[in-house]
Formats: structure tokens, C-alpha cells, sequence
């Protein structure tokens, strides 16, 4: 088991963002965690990265608990996060954004060996390598956040709303690089999506967020043929 | 007077503008670095700028670099350590105090804590600059060399020439190589893109497994030393007391918003200008008068284009 | 902050202040006593614009060095008195407040702090330059009381308790009236105000004005204590400093913050000064600034609040005052009883004038189009919500909405008047009232005084703003707790008190940005029993909402929107199966029917 979370709740109040949330990953996977809008995504995120601690509930990463290991430690770990709206470096060129995912450890170490290979799967990056990066499209700013996750050499590697924002051509391109990228590394992938069944459609396993609860789990053909789904996104 | 005259004295002051304003870019860089990783307004960098001056006068006379340097070069050797233990305090003094509040707290605090590190600052400053007073009393000090009153003549075309004062000479050239090592750490070390991405967006930092906090406290220390150098070419040429700091306050900002809030290099730029300006301005203008003509630079541009002249254009996510 | 024993304890004050001053024979010590009602006074002037609105200004020596030089050269150059300088010099700092406000509260954050830094140390230099290194007050021997010179210092105490006497109800009418309370909301969320009804710009402008008189009427009387007049002493930083200290270490935004702070700090530096001045000159500046440092990260608010909050706390632990475990005041209403709207409330809402129409609203950011061509009506009484997925564009249309960004092309028209280009404070005066995700109460005031600032924008006096509050709370059900103190409720109640603010305004129409976010399932159905009362009392609602299976219950139509464009729109039955609605939010590749 890569990352094994196990009852989390996060936040204070009668109605906690997150509420006893329990998602496996093992090595190898693309798990998928949909949910509308408010259900806790990216607050799943945040805690698994650090900025966020979760009040009851352990968080275990290749069998140790992360909790207490501060938000810039993490990346050192193995998990790398591609944010919610990319968030990329926007003054500094695309190189020096991938540079800078390869602070960690592992990352310097494979630098040379990571970089022509993002540089092969993402193509325009390579073009545009001394562009600044506030200057990129949306979707060019998507590939720099996956590349610049890429380079940390993650053992996970956690994607928030990759498609966010994205015209439907690019979202697919997203996708299609992502499938293209795991086919050819075997990287565990922890994606979270607001587009349900581009998300399932690759995924090994899938747990669906509605008010910071799992209200349902299971492979990609339980899930899709589940009206219920639908209901948790449409609220009927 | 005539045409030559007055171009003489134009050329005069232009020329002087030029190697006082290196000296006031190098210190613009310093409060622009800081300004531009943390977002804070330090209300006591010219208070740190004045303890470097006097970090540098005592080193120079009581711990014998005077004796091992000589006057010549004794004053620089003493201003490089001066900046180290600048580096120092001022690493002490964001750990203890400034982080408090700003870098990742600020979220917890009112209006991004803005407010709480005006204030915070503003205290320290009150401190540092009486404290001064008390530790080293109101009597003017000051780090000459002997070569603060000599000057090369250079002549411009047949009838006229201009002066360079020798001490002003080398700190500007100071001044420049120091920026020019300054910008070479910024964008080529791994330190310097952290310091930038920091800057750019923390969360993000964050997430590559910077931490943000630690970034800030260099960007601090550094800030802070890097003014302290200017302060201490500054005292190679102009004798200096307790109160000196609130003086180029106003300086240093005017160069800072001049050059682009978040721009290092920027600001140096716009504390070249200010040093132009404050020059050319003795031609018209009488000396007390000097200063206020700063302030009306330095609201025009606060008014009337406040993202300034020199810095880049790329937005912030 | 009604503090009915306000008045008496400050004429207690008062009368033991002059009583202490009466027996003080030592002129020294005395002028302590003269000098910390004059910092306070300076403290209070700085309190009115900065305590309330949250503005920091670093400037405030202007003002006072004005006033000080009004009175000095006023009577140099043309032998006028004090007491006819001392209110001239109010009138002068009341202008240059006015002038130094119009282009400087234009200005964000650290620019204006910097703009206001910079005003009294250029003034320093231009006095330096006019010549007036040191003026001093001629003596007037003939007839020095018309000349304020007395030879008893109790006068001058006496004097300036009278000064500190007038600062103090001049503050106190203010907190007390609609002035205070824009002021505090500007600086609890100064958007959020602006689509309250309040002119900010407007109250900042009257709150400088007052300021500056102030700080200039008491910059003249220290001219008159002092007798001589130095642009450091008067325009210094030091000076400006000590308005700011004073305050923030006795408390911000209070009539008592100044005195304290004054009555604290003032003794101990000077007597410091005069005791060790000659071996640690500046200990004055050093205990100022510890002073505030220690404030400000202990006690941010000073120590007028600090103490009252522990004094709070250790009275109400006594009575279980937790969140979530008090009745609301509001009947729970079982989930299956929630009335739907009746064929007839639909038919007469689709026939209703139109209230709002959206006409081809567009922004564009740079190369993105947020909102592209979005048209829609809403008629009177209806309920509509805007949805669509992350990204949508719905937070920017509604912005458009009521003049917190201005469209890059298109129309929003109010009654058949387009309203573009109206600030928003002008559009919540045409009849819009709008709630805000992220809301910051005034956690030490009751529901009533944080409902009230929503009311002055329609009320002509404080008593009608009052009286429509209360009308206002009673819509949202919360009258049996309207004077409960806004730190005690809970998150449901905390959005009712939002929602009955936006009602104070008696707005015909209502725009509420994420009103359910973060509540529970009973909680978001309550706040829908509300909300359709609303409604039917001809309320007109438009909604931004992400929690879907409460708002399909609740409105009558839906418009969504995707990539900034309107999708398409309609009564909810048919809109969750949509199924371009669909593939929206779950992608093109949904399967399940």
C-alpha cells in the first residue's frame, strides 16, 4: 500500500470539510476521486501534502504515518502535487519552473534522465523552455505543472483538477499524456477531477466525494454504470 | 553665466547624481529584495542600514582592521564585515520577531497581517535608532578614507571638466559589482530561484518542498546586509549619527516604487534616479529644499504610476 | 456599543484627573499631567480615522505641526491669540485632512501608509526651508491670560482636560451613530460594505477631515504649553509615532484606547528621560517602541480590548454559552415538510415584471473571456440559481452583477435602468443587496448592531435604521437572539445575521453568494424555510450555489453556465437531466442514462 488514509476529518466545526475519509492507493494505480464542487477535493489534497492537518484520523505514506512531518518535507518523500489551477512560477522561465520540482532529492538526482524525458512527452515545453511561464496558454501551464511534478521523481504523483479551466480539446490532451506517461513509468497517479468520466475511464479504483464524505467506491465499471453518481453532482 | 557654465555644472551634478545613485541602488536592492519575497514593508531598513555604518566604524577602529588594512583599504574590509554580522541580526531578528507575522501566518491574521508588520516594524525601528542613541550617543561619526576629499579631473572636451571624487568613484563601482553579484545569485543559484519562486507563489513553493519560511528569513538577512554595505560606502563619504536611517527612508522607497515594487533590478535602477534627481536638483533648487524635491517624485509616482517604470510586467497568479 | 455608564465614567475620570492636578504642586509633574492629556488627545485624533476604518496613518504629524505652527506664527507675525488660533488651527488641519484624503485614499495598502509617511517629513523640510528652525511664542506680559500665559500650570491641565473632555464625546456621538458604524465596516470588509450602501470613499473623506481638526487643535495648544516650536518636534517622526503608540498600546477603536495608552506610557518615558536622559539619551523612543512591539504581538488590539476580552470570558464560562449548544431561536422544521412552491406561485412568477436582466454581460482578463454573452431575466418574486462547474464564470457574472467589476461589453439593467458603471454602494442604494461568501462579523457587537449597518443606506435617521433592523432580523427568524453577541453564534445563525444585514436595506432584490456553504443538511434546510418566506414576499433571489440537492428543492429556475457561457436554462426537473448539463459536469463520456 503506497498511501493508506484512514478515517481523516478535517476541520472544526459541526460540519467538517472532510468527514472519516478513507482512500487506499496501492503502487502502480491511478486512483480517481470525483465529487462536485465543495465536497472536499482539494482539501483531501492539501492534508495529504501538509497544509492542512486532519483532527482525528492517520495518514500512512508506504507505511508511515506523515503527520507530523511538516508541509515542505513531503515533496522529499515522494509525493508530488500538481495544485488546483496549476500554479505555476509565473516570473520565471519554463525551465527554471521544472528546475525547481527538482528540489528534492531524488529529483536532482534524476535531473539530467527526467528532464529529456518530460521534454519528450510534453513537447511544447521544449519549445517554449525559456518562455516565462506566466506567459503560457492554460494548457501549456497544465503540462509545466505536470512536468514540473514529474521532476521531483515522485512515487505519487496527486493531480487536482487537471482540466480545470481547459477547453475540451486540451483536457483530452491533458488526459492522453497522463495515460501516455503512466504507460511507461507505471506511476502511481492520485487524481482528483470534477469531469467524472474522463477521470473513471483510466482509473483502476475510483471514490466518489459529496460534503466531505466517500458515499461511494469501486472499480471504474461499478461506478460508471451508477445513476448514483449523477445524483451526487445534480443533487436528484 | 554662460552656456559653458552651466553645462559644467549640469554635467557637475549629473555626474555626482550617477555615483551617489549607485550607492542608492545598492540600497534599494536590499529593501527590494525583501519587499519582493515577503511582501513586507520594513519600515526599519534605514535603521539597519545605520547600525551597518556603525558595525563598520568600530570594527574598523577598535578590532584592529585599522592596524592590519591601513586607511585605504581598512574601511572596505571592515564594511564587508560589517554586512556579515548585519546578516546576522537581521536573521535573528525575523526569527524572533517578524515572523511572527508574515510568511505562512499571515493567513490567521487581519488584512494578511499588512497592518500587524507596519506596526511591528515601526517598533523595531523605534528602538534600533534611540537605542543607537543611547549606545553610541548624537555625535556625528564617520568611516573617510583619505581618499574622501581627493578627486580625478576629467576633462570633457577642451574647455571644461568635470570632478570625480575618488571616495564616491570606488563606492559606486562598489555599488555596481555588488549588484552585479546580487543579480548573479538571484537568477542563477539554486538559493536565488528559490528566493524567486517563494516570491512568486508560496503555496506552490511550498508544494516543490521549499520552505517558505526559511526562504524568507534569508531574503531578510540578505536584504538587511545588503543595505548595510551601502550604508557603509555611504560613510566612507558622509558622516552619519543615530538618526540617519529616517533620512533615506523615503530615499529608498522612492527607488523601490520608482523601479517597480518586486523588481530587484528595478530598483536599482530607480535609486540610480533618485540620486539624479536629488543632484540635478541642487542646480535650482536650495539645499533643504533637496529633499522635499524627492518626496514629489516620490508621490508623483505613488499617484500616478505606482507599478513603476523599470520592472517586469509578468503578473502574479 | 450603546455603553450606557460610558458617560459617567468619563466625567469621573475627569473630575479625579483635575482633582490629581489641583494637588500636584511640583510644575514638573504637572506638566506630566498636561502632556499625557495632550498625547492622548493627539491619540484620539489618530483613533477616529485609523482605529475605526483600520487605515494606519503614519502621517498624522502633519496635522499637529500644522496646528503647532498656526499658533506660533499666528501670533509672531500678527499677535493673534490662542484662543482664537487654537480653533483656526482646527479649521486649517480639518482642510489639509480633506486635501491629503481626496488623492490618498485612492491608494491600496502599502502605498497609502508610504503616501502618509511622507507628507509631514516633507512639510519638516519646507518649514526648515521657510526659515522657522525655531520659533518661539512671544511673551506676552501686558495680558498674558488673553494670551493662554498663566503662571499656575493647573490652567493648562485644566485646559486640556476640557480638550480631552471634547475629543472623548465627540468620539463617543460617533461610535454611537451611523458614522462609527461605516467606519468599523469599512474596515471589517470594505467590499462588503460598499454593497451594504455605504459610501466609503465619502465617510473616509469626513473621518480625515475630524481627524485633522483634531490632531490641529491639539498641535496648537502644545505649541502654547511648550512656547517653542521646532519642525522636528512638531512634523518628526517621533511624533507621529506617539499618536500611533499611545493608541495601539491602550486600545484601537475605543474612546478609552488613547488615555490609557497615554496614561501609561507617557509618565513612565518622560520621567525615564528626565532621570536618565543625560546617560541613555532616547530611552523615550526605546520604551515607545518596545511598547508597541510587545503590543502588537500580544495583545494586537491594545490593552483596553485585551482585558475586556479576558474579563468576558472568565463571566460568560460561567454560563455554557458554546456554539451549536443554546436553542436558535428558530423551529427545526422536519425535512419532508419544506413546501414546495405551488403551480400558482410558479405561473404568477413567470408573468412578474422582469427585475433583473443580464444583457450579452461579458469580461474579459487578459486573453480569457470569463463571461461570454451572458443574457438572462429574472422576474419579481422568482428564484434563481446560477450554476455550472468549477470554473464556470459564475463568482465573475455575479461581480458584474452589482458593480464590483465593470463588463467589458453587455448590460445589467434594474428595473429597466442599466446600472453599469454605478459604484457598488449605488447599486445596493437602487435596491440590490448582496451577501458574500467570506463575512467577518463584528464579533463583540450584538446581531442587532452588526443587522444595523445594512440599514443606512435606506434609513434617514439612526432610529429608523434601527427599527428596520429589527424588522429585518424578525424576516430571518432570529429576534429571540438579536441581542446576542456575534462571537456566541453558530455558523447557521452567523448566515442568517448576514442574510438579515443584506435585508436591512429592504432590497427588492437579493443576491447571495454561496449562502449554504459549509452547512449542514438540517441547517442549509432551515436557511431554504427563509429564503422562501423571502420569496414570497415578493423578494427576488438570485443564488450562486454548489451544494445541488438543496438548491433543486428550492429554486424556481436554473441558469448554467460553462466556460463563461450560458449553457442553457430552466425549471430544476428538467435541467438535472439535461443532458448537456450532464456532460458538463460529468464529462462527455457519461454513460449511465
Amino acid at each position: 500500500m503506497m498511501l493508506d488514509i484512514q478515517s481523516v476529518t478535517v476541520g472544526y466545526s459541526a460540519t467538517p470539510v472532510l468527514r472519516d475519509v478513507s482512500i487506499q492507493v496501492k503502487p502502480g494505480q491511478l486512483v480517481a476521486v470525483v465529487g462536485p464542487n465543495g465536497a472536499g477535493k482539494s482539501t483531501l489534497f492539501k492534508t495529504i501534502s501538509g497544509v492542512l492537518t486532519p483532527t482525528v484520523g492517520s495518514i500512512l505514506f508506504e507505511g508511515v504515518d506523515i503527520r507530523d512531518i511538516p508541509a515542505s518535507r513531503r515533496p522529499h518523500l515522494g509525493i508530488a502535487h500538481v495544485p488546483e489551477g496549476r500554479q505555476v512560477f509565473p516570473s520565471l522561465t519554463v525551465l527554471e519552473n521544472l528546475e525547481l520540482g527538482a528540489s528534492t532529492e531524488a529529483g536532482r538526482r534524476d535531473w539530467k534522465d527526467n528532464l529529456d524525458k518530460i521534454l519528450d512527452w510534453l513537447p511544447r515545453l521544449a519549445e517554449r523552455r525559456e518562455q516565462m511561464a506566466g506567459t503560457l496558454s492554460g494548457g501549456e501551464q497544465q503540462m509545466l505543472a505536470i512536468g514540473r511534478g514529474l521532476a521531483s521523481s515522485p512515487k505519487l504523483l496527486m493531480l487536482d483538477e487537471p482540466s480545470m479551466g481547459l477547453s475540451p480539446v486540451m483536457a483530452d490532451f491533458i488526459f492522453e499524456r497522463l495515460i501516455e506517461i503512466r504507460r511507461q513509468t507505471q506511476l502511481t497517479v492520485l487524481l482528483v477531477e470534477q469531469r467524472v468520466a474522463e477521470a473513471l475511464e483510466s482509473a483502476d479504483y475510483g471514490y466518489v466525494l459529496e460534503a466531505g464524505r466517500t458515499v461511494l467506491e469501486g472499480t471504474h465499471d461499478v461506478l460508471s454504470a451508477n445513476d448514483r453518481v449523477r445524483q451526487a453532482y445534480l443533487g436528484m | 553665466m554662460n552656456f559653458l557654465q552651466i553645462f559644467e555644472n549640469v554635467m557637475q551634478a549629473a555626474v555626482a547624481g550617477l555615483l551617489t545613485g549607485s550607492i542608492y541602488g545598492l540600497m534599494c536592492v536590499g529593501l527590494a529584495l525583501i519587499f519582493g519575497v515577503m511582501r513586507v514593508i520594513n519600515f526599519a531598513q534605514g535603521d539597519f542600514m545605520m547600525l551597518g555604518m556603525y558595525a563598520a566604524y568600530y570594527i574598523f577602529g577598535l578590532l584592529g582592521i585599522q592596524a592590519v588594512f591601513g586607511n585605504f583599504i581598512g574601511p572596505y574590509v571592515s564594511i564587508v564585515l560589517s554586512a556579515c554580522v548585519l546578516f546576522l541580526f537581521g536573521y535573528l531578528i525575523h526569527g524572533l520577531l517578524i515572523s511572527r507575522v508574515s510568511g505562512t501566518r499571515t493567513t490567521q491574521l487581519d488584512g494578511d497581517g499588512h497592518y500587524a508588520q507596519l506596526v511591528l516594524t515601526l517598533g523595531i525601528a523605534l528602538m534600533m535608532t534611540n537605542g543607537a542613541q543611547m549606545i553610541f550617543g548624537s555625535v556625528m561619526a564617520s568611516l573617510r578614507t583619505p581618499l574622501t576629499t581627493a578627486a580625478w579631473e576629467l576633462p570633457v572636451g577642451t574647455a571644461i571638466s568635470v570632478f570625480l571624487n575618488k571616495s564616491r568613484s570606488i563606492a559606486a563601482i562598489a555599488s555596481v559589482l555588488c549588484i552585479m553579484a546580487i543579480s548573479l545569485l538571484i537568477n542563477r543559484s539554486r538559493l536565488g530561484k528559490s528566493l524567486r519562486a517563494s516570491a512568486d507563489n508560496p503555496v506552490a513553493a511550498t508544494y516543490m518542498g521549499i520552505d517558505v519560511n526559511q526562504a524568507h528569513r534569508m531574503a531578510f538577512a540578505l536584504g538587511v546586509s545588503i543595505t548595510a554595505i551601502a550604508g557603509g560606502l555611504l560613510a566612507t563619504n558622509y558622516p552619519f549619527h543615530p538618526f540617519v536611517g529616517l533620512e533615506y527612508v523615503i530615499v529608498m522607497y522612492a527607488g523601490v516604487v520608482l523601479g517597480g515594487m518586486g523588481s530587484i533590478i528595478g530598483a536599482f535602477w530607480g535609486g540610480l534616479t533618485i540620486g539624479l534627481v536629488q543632484q540635478l536638483s541642487t542646480l535650482v533648487l536650495p539645499t533643504q529644499l533637496q529633499n522635499t524635491a524627492i518626496f514629489v517624485v516620490f508621490l508623483l509616482i505613488i499617484f500616478f504610476r505606482p507599478q513603476g517604470f523599470f520592472g517586469r510586467s509578468a503578473e502574479r497568479t | 456599543m450603546k455603553d450606557r455608564h460610558s458617560l459617567s465614567v468619563m466625567l469621573v475620570f475627569i473630575a479625579l484627573y483635575a482633582l490629581l492636578s489641583v494637588f500636584t504642586t511640583d510644575a514638573y509633574y504637572q506638566l506630566i499631567l498636561t502632556l499625557v492629556l495632550v498625547w492622548a488627545c493627539f491619540g484620539l485624533s489618530w483613533n477616529l480615522l485609523s482605529g475605526y476604518t483600520g487605515l494606519v496613518s503614519f502621517g498624522h504629524a502633519a496635522f499637529f505641526g500644522l496646528g503647532a505652527y498656526t499658533t506660533a506664527l499666528g501670533q509672531m507675525h500678527f499677535g493673534l491669540s490662542p484662543y482664537l488660533l487654537i480653533p483656526l488651527a482646527a479649521v486649517f488641519g480639518g482642510l489639509s485632512g480633506l486635501a491629503v484624503g481626496i488623492p490618498t485614499f485612492r491608494l491600496r495598502g502599502h502605498y497609502f501608509a508610504l503616501a502618509m509617511l511622507a507628507y509631514p517629513l516633507a512639510m519638516l523640510y519646507v518649514f526648515e526651508w521657510l526659515g522657522y528652525q525655531e520659533v518661539t511664542l512671544p511673551m506676552m506680559r501686558e495680558a498674558p491670560m488673553a494670551y493662554m500665559q498663566f503662571e499656575d500650570p493647573r490652567v493648562y491641565t485644566f485646559i486640556a482636560l476640557g480638550m480631552l473632555l471634547g475629543g472623548m464625546l465627540l468620539t463617543r456621538r460617533i461610535e454611537q451613530t451611523r458614522f462609527g458604524m461605516a467606519l468599523l465596516s469599512i474596515k471589517q470588509n470594505e467590499a462588503a460594505a460598499e454593497a451594504a450602501g455605504i459610501d466609503t470613499y465619502s465617510w473616509k473623506l469626513k473621518a480625515i477631515t475630524l481627524s485633522g481638526a483634531m490632531a490641529g487643535a491639539v498641535g496648537a495648544f502644545y505649541a502654547v504649553v511648550l512656547l517653542v516650536v521646532t519642525p522636528v518636534s512638531v512634523f518628526g517622526m517621533l511624533v507621529s509615532s506617539q499618536a500611533l503608540v499611545v493608541t495601539m498600546f491602550g486600545g484601537v477603536g475605543t474612546v478609552w484606547g488613547a488615555v490609557i495608552g497615554s496614561a501609561i506610557l507617557i509618565p513612565i518615558a518622560e520621567i525615564l528621560h528626565s532621570e536618565l536622559g543625560s546617560h541613555l539619551p532616547g530611552i523615550q523612543g526605546v520604551i515607545y517602541g518596545a511598547a508597541v512591539t510587545v503590543v502588537i504581538l500580544a495583545a494586537p488590539e491594545g490593552l483596553y480590548w485585551k482585558v475586556r476580552d479576558m474579563l468576558r470570558i472568565r463571566r460568560g464560562s460561567s454560563s455554557a454559552n458554546q456554539s451549536g449548544t443554546h436553542p436558535s431561536g428558530i423551529e427545526t422544521a422536519p425535512v419532508a415538510a419544506m413546501p414546495e412552491r405551488t403551480a400558482q406561485q410558479r405561473a404568477a412568477a413567470e408573468t412578474a415584471e422582469v427585475i433583473l436582466e443580464a444583457r450579452g454581460l461579458s469580461k474579459q482578463f487578459g486573453g480569457l473571456m470569463a463571461v461570454d454573452d451572458v443574457s438572462f431575466k429574472v422576474r419579481k418574486g422568482m428564484i434563481l440559481g446560477i450554476i455550472g462547474p468549477n470554473g464556470a464564470g459564475k463568482t465573475t457574472a455575479f461581480n458584474l452583477l452589482n458593480g464590483f467589476l465593470q463588463p467589458s461589453a453587455g448590460e445589467v439593467l434594474i428595473d429597466g435602468r442599466n446600472v453599469v458603471g454605478m459604484k457598488p454602494h449605488e447599486v445596493c442604494a437602487a435596491g440590490v443587496g448582496r451577501t458574500f461568501q467570506i463575512m467577518r462579523p463584528f464579533m463583540r457587537m450584538s446581531v442587532a448592531e452588526n443587522v444595523v449597518v445594512g440599514a443606512f443606506v435606506r434609513a434617514s435617521s439612526d432610529d429608523q435604521a434601527r427599527r428596520m433592523a429589527q424588522e429585518a432580523i424578525e424576516m430571518v427568524g432570529l429576534s429571540d437572539i438579536s441581542n446576542r453577541i456575534a462571537s456566541e453564534l453558530t455558523s447557521k445563525e452567523l448566515r442568517l445575521m448576514e442574510l438579515a444585514r443584506a435585508l436591512a436595506g429592504q432590497p427588492r432584490l437579493l443576491l447571495l453568494d454561496e449562502t449554504l456553504a459549509g452547512l449542514g443538511q438540517s441547517e442549509a434546510e432551515e436557511l431554504i424555510m427563509v429564503l422562501r418566506r423571502l420569496a414570497d414576499k415578493n423578494i427576488t433571489i438570485v443564488i450562486i450555489e454548489h451544494t445541488m440537492h438543496v438548491m433543486v428543492r428550492l429554486v424556481d429556475r436554473f441558469v448554467v453556465l460553462d466556460h463563461g457561457k450560458v449553457l442553457t436554462e430552466g425549471p430544476p426537473e428538467s435541467i438535472i437531466r439535461d443532458k448537456s448539463v450532464v456532460e458538463a459536469y460529468l464529462g462527455k463520456k457519461w454513460s449511465a442514462a
